[in-house]
């Protein structure tokens, strides 16, 4: 089992200019397989087509939680409708402000347990696949390697790697 | 004194080790000045030259007190930190700020004027940085809840924490060094520049009802925001809280008597620092460490080594003879010229290397107008104390006339930047200049009437 088998093929993508408000609705609607039921993270292409950032959920969590309360303990005098606030100024920022410029990738043809070395070292759940030539062909989710190690749990007979 | 006097004691030997000790001495400084790199790069690698040049032996370095690190200085610093970063998870500064909002009634200007004071008080007896990051946070956030501009609570902050930080012995580095370099104790920081603290304190606050106190309105269901915030819910740690309280109450009264227990400040605040260390029970020391900024103190350790090489080679002997010339050995004079250079001068340059250049400099102007005296009764000359005070005051205020002229300026002006609240250069100057002026000014008649006309 390789990157490539499990991955979902790329279907959307994000531009760096794109809104926030675009994109979060994208990560909404976004199609997993055959369905619209939304994805978790969706990469950030240019205009060559080249990888420079990701976009995922937690991102847009952190677009409406100011700085500010990372340095110290506010959490307890939030007020009611502050992330309502925050969310409408954060609307029209831009993707390229808000998405993670590092990005974790795996190849094609990593083996799946390189997949997961990657994503519990880097401590990401979601990771661009890429192609011989730097390429993202598609995306690879936490989810879908879960399912694939309790196929291999669940159906003992499926020994090593096929 | 004479000429004559004046002309025995100033031998300077211009030779091969005076020129380079000069060059290493001024390409720091450039380098520092410029940003380019690291101001900690530059007097780690400044210092190792002087020492592998073998213009400054390595045990002059580390051990001589007249010529190396002063070891007072980076254990207080030290010290301090270690206590404050045990304090901080406690929740004490969060409960402070949001008691001082409330007690504010949510008032926009009440709340600024307030939290200047808080700031003020905290930075007398925190430094300025630790103080500037606890309560920029909390400020930005009473902002965003009153719906006003951030910037003035912002800028008034780092000014605040600058006056504050002048009117103690620990409130600034430059009076840390001052202290240790001219044997003077905490009291003497509270007898004679506390008094020109509160009243600047109070023009201060006058000032800034002047530029921002019609700008700053809000809403009443605004205020609300702020009156339903529960400070009690801050406090995430009290027994560790209690713990510090103690430990902090013990290491101030430490230093309200460390100059009668013949202390140095730097003994008390290690005392507390590893008292506090050890009621904290901690397993894991490591991050509490860390957390100290060692690039501070060890861009304190290299300042030190390069000064001591200048002061070894005769250079700050040969600037105080040509301060001496300007002023004629008229101290009132001297008093002025220091204080009001020392404030242009801290506006632009970091106060810190400019102080432990200073420091040197005065002792040696005067060893220079008392050549028969020596020890306590140089350094405390009673025409020589305004000096010193002068010196504080010019370098810790002066301080606040730009951006970058206080490391708790640069420190809140960053943390704007990345919150996304920028202040830029020219706005900082706008404020920062004419409130520096303002407490130049006032120091100046303090000075002036206090030790030249009441001569108390």
């Amino acid at each position: 089992m390789k990157a490539k088998d499990l991955m979902v093929p790329l279907q959307e993508i994000l531009k760096p200019d794109d809104t926030l408000k675009d994109a979060a609705n994208l990560l909404r609607i976004a199609q997993r397989g055959e369905e619209k039921i939304g994805v978790k993270a969706l990469p950030v292409l240019d205009l060559s087509g080249n990888l420079i950032g990701i976009l995922s959920i937690g991102d847009i969590l952190k677009a409406v939680h100011p700085a500010y309360m990372d340095l110290m303990n506010l959490g307890s005098f939030a007020w009611d409708g502050m992330v309502e606030t925050f969310a409408q100024k954060a609307a029209g920022k831009q993707v390229r402000d808000i998405m993670t410029p590092k990005v974790i990738t795996v190849k094609e043809e990593a083996t799946l347990m390189e997949c997961i070395d990657h994503m519990l070292k880097n401590n990401v759940k979601r990771v661009p696949v890429l192609n011989k030539d730097n390429r993202v062909t598609g995306m690879l989710y936490e989810r879908d390697v879960f399912y694939e190690i309790t196929k291999s749990m669940i159906n003992e007979n499926t020994k090593g790697e096929k | 004194m004479t000429q004559e006097a004046a002309a025995a004691t100033t031998q300077v030997v211009m030779g091969y080790s005076f020129w380079i000790a000069t060059g290493i001495f001024l390409i720091a400084y450039a380098f520092i000045v410029s940003e380019k790199i690291h101001k900690t790069v530059i007097a780690i690698f400044g210092a190792g030259l002087m020492l592998v040049l073998k213009i400054l032996e390595q045990h002059e370095a580390f051990h001589v007190e007249e010529l190396g690190i002063d070891w007072n200085v980076i254990f207080l610093l030290i010290s301090m930190m270690v206590i404050i970063n045990l304090m901080r998870p406690t929740g004490v500064f969060e409960y402070i700020a949001i008691k001082s909002a409330k007690w504010g009634k949510g008032e926009p200007f009440r709340i600024m004027a307030i939290f200047a004071i808080v700031t003020a008080v905290l930075s007398a007896f925190l430094d300025n940085v630790t103080t500037v990051l606890l309560i920029v946070p909390v400020t930005i956030l009473i902002a965003d809840a009153l719906q006003v501009d951030a910037m003035p609570y912002l800028i008034s902050c780092a000014l605040a924490s600058n006056i504050g930080g002048t009117a103690t012995l620990i409130g600034d580095p430059p009076n840390i060094m001052i202290a240790s370099k001219a044997q003077l104790n905490f009291m003497d920081f509270i007898y004679h520049l506390s008094p020109v603290i509160i009243v600047i304190m109070v023009f201060y606050i006058f000032a800034i009802k002047l530029i921002w106190g019609k700008k700053l309105k809000t809403k009443e269901e605004l205020k609300q925001r702020i009156m339903a915030m529960n400070e009690n819910e801050a406090i995430k740690d009290p027994v560790m809280l209690k713990k510090s309280l103690f430990v902090l109450a013990m290491v101030l009264t430490g230093f309200v008597f460390h100059g009668a227990l013949h202390f140095q400040p730097a003994t008390v605040a290690l005392f507390g620092a590893g008292l506090l260390l050890l009621l904290s029970k901690t397993h894991e020391p490591h991050h509490i460490l860390a957390d100290v900024e060692w690039p501070t103190i060890f861009f304190f350790m290299g300042l030190f080594i390069i000064i001591g090489g200048v002061v070894k080679v005769g250079l700050i002997k040969w600037m105080s003879v040509q301060v001496l010339a300007i002023t004629q050995g008229n101290m009132f004079a001297t008093s002025m010229v220091v204080m009001w250079f020392s404030a242009f001068a801290s506006a632009f340059i970091d106060n810190i290397p400019y102080v432990a250049t200073m420091n040197p400099l005065i002792v040696d102007m005067a060893k220079q107008l008392w050549p028969d005296l020596s020890g306590l009764s140089l350094l405390h000359h009673a025409d020589l104390m305004p000096v010193w005070w002068s010196l504080a005051l010019g370098a810790c205020l002066g301080g606040n006339g730009t951006a970058i002229g206080a490391s708790a300026n640069v420190i809140v002006v960053g943390m704007s930047e990345k919150l996304g609240k920028r202040i830029s250069f020219g706005k900082f100057m706008l404020y920062g200049m004419p409130l520096m002026v303002m407490t130049v000014i006032i120091s100046t008649v303090y000075v002036w009437l206090r030790y030249y006309v009441l001569k108390i």
